[in-house]
């Protein structure tokens, strides 16, 4: 008997139809991704806090369990929803659609999505979102970005983050840049300091937002 | 690294096409699995054996066939394999979205897949 079933296609025909209802909502989305550590709550505390007078906002944060991370970013006044996902190793367009379920839309114009800190599985499931940005920082190491290529190809904005502490790591910026541009030239490259803030309104820029 | 979902998404949907045709058994599942998805084959294998136990999938054959990465470009019309960018640092040929002919940004056209081809069943 013949069959033509693709199971990674059925995740991303609901990332379509995610897609679709988000425009129909008038909410632009950004899918933010990255290894554990890497920065990804930072800079969408730090985006929150530069937009969130702009845009309305609101935040799906993904992890296995608990909801530090969402508290930290529901402080800055905005809608949170958390997405645990129990054992999985990233989100996928069924738990963002559940979560859709759970937003006021008339309050939302934008939505930022926080996958789960991993550099390979996530690359493997669209949400559904309009940008996907990939997070990687500089105390990860020189060879994160040619380890991981096919997250990167995912992205269409790289921020090379906790460029403070390049130096004191012995690696290059300049160098991870290259390599994300070798592995996929339209991404756009952002060095940052999400700490601090630094560079945090060339992401927003180049999100066009 | 998810192959445990992702075989059991592949088992329940055999068994769910199982029951809706009727079958006593299932004897053969033929899957296709791209080169650039990140599912280990053999984990994959692995977690298929666990699932299928105590079902009418029980003592079927898993046959998994690779399919190669492939890129198009709408540049030059280039499609095939990637281009690699070979840099000692690298340790691997590095897959790069460079067309290997004109060096425009290519799109992925294949590779990404995990599909069921065929099943074999007895009704």
């Amino acid at each position: 008997m013949e069959l033509s079933e693709d199971l990674l296609k059925a995740n991303q025909r609901l990332a379509e139809e995610n897609k679709l209802f988000l425009h129909q909502n008038g909410v632009c989305t950004v899918d933010v991704m990255g290894s554990i550590g890497s920065g990804k709550t930072s800079l969408i505390e730090k985006l929150v806090r530069l937009l969130k007078s702009r845009y309305k906002i609101a935040v799906f944060k993904g992890d296995l369990t608990t909801t530090i991370d969402a508290e930290l970013i529901a402080k800055h006044g905005v809608q949170t929803v958390a997405i645990n996902t129990g054992k999985e190793c990233h989100l996928d367009a069924n738990l963002v659609r559940k979560a859709l379920l759970k937003l006021d839309f008339k309050k939302t114009n934008l939505l930022f999505i926080e996958n789960v800190g991993n550099l390979i599985c996530p690359a493997e499931f669209p949400l559904g979102s309009d940008k996907r940005v990939v997070v990687v920082s500089v105390t990860e190491g020189p060879y994160m970005v040619v380890k991981h290529p096919f997250i990167f190809m995912e992205a269409d904005i790289v921020a090379i983050n906790k460029v403070d502490l390049a130096e004191a790591m012995g690696v290059g910026v300049k160098h991870l840049e290259k390599d994300v541009k070798t592995i996929n030239p339209k991404a756009m490259v952002v060095p940052t300091n999400c700490r601090t803030g630094e560079g945090v309104e060339h992401v927003a820029k180049a999100l066009g937002l | 690294m998810h192959e445990f979902s992702v075989t059991s998404q592949i088992v329940q949907s055999v068994l769910a096409e199982a029951e809706k045709r009727g079958a006593k058994k299932v004897t053969e599942v033929h899957l296709v699995v791209g080169k650039l998805t990140f599912l280990g084959l053999d984990q994959v294998r692995f977690a298929y054996e666990a699932l299928i136990k105590g079902t009418i999938m029980e003592g079927s054959r898993l046959a998994i066939a690779e399919q190669e990465g492939i890129v198009k470009c709408g540049n030059c019309g280039y499609e095939g394999g990637f281009k690699y960018e070979d840099d000692p640092l690298y340790h691997v040929p590095l897959p790069t979205l460079k067309c290997p002919q004109c060096g425009n940004v290519v799109n992925i056209a294949a590779g990404k897949e995990c599909t069921i081809k065929s099943v074999k069943m007895m009704v």
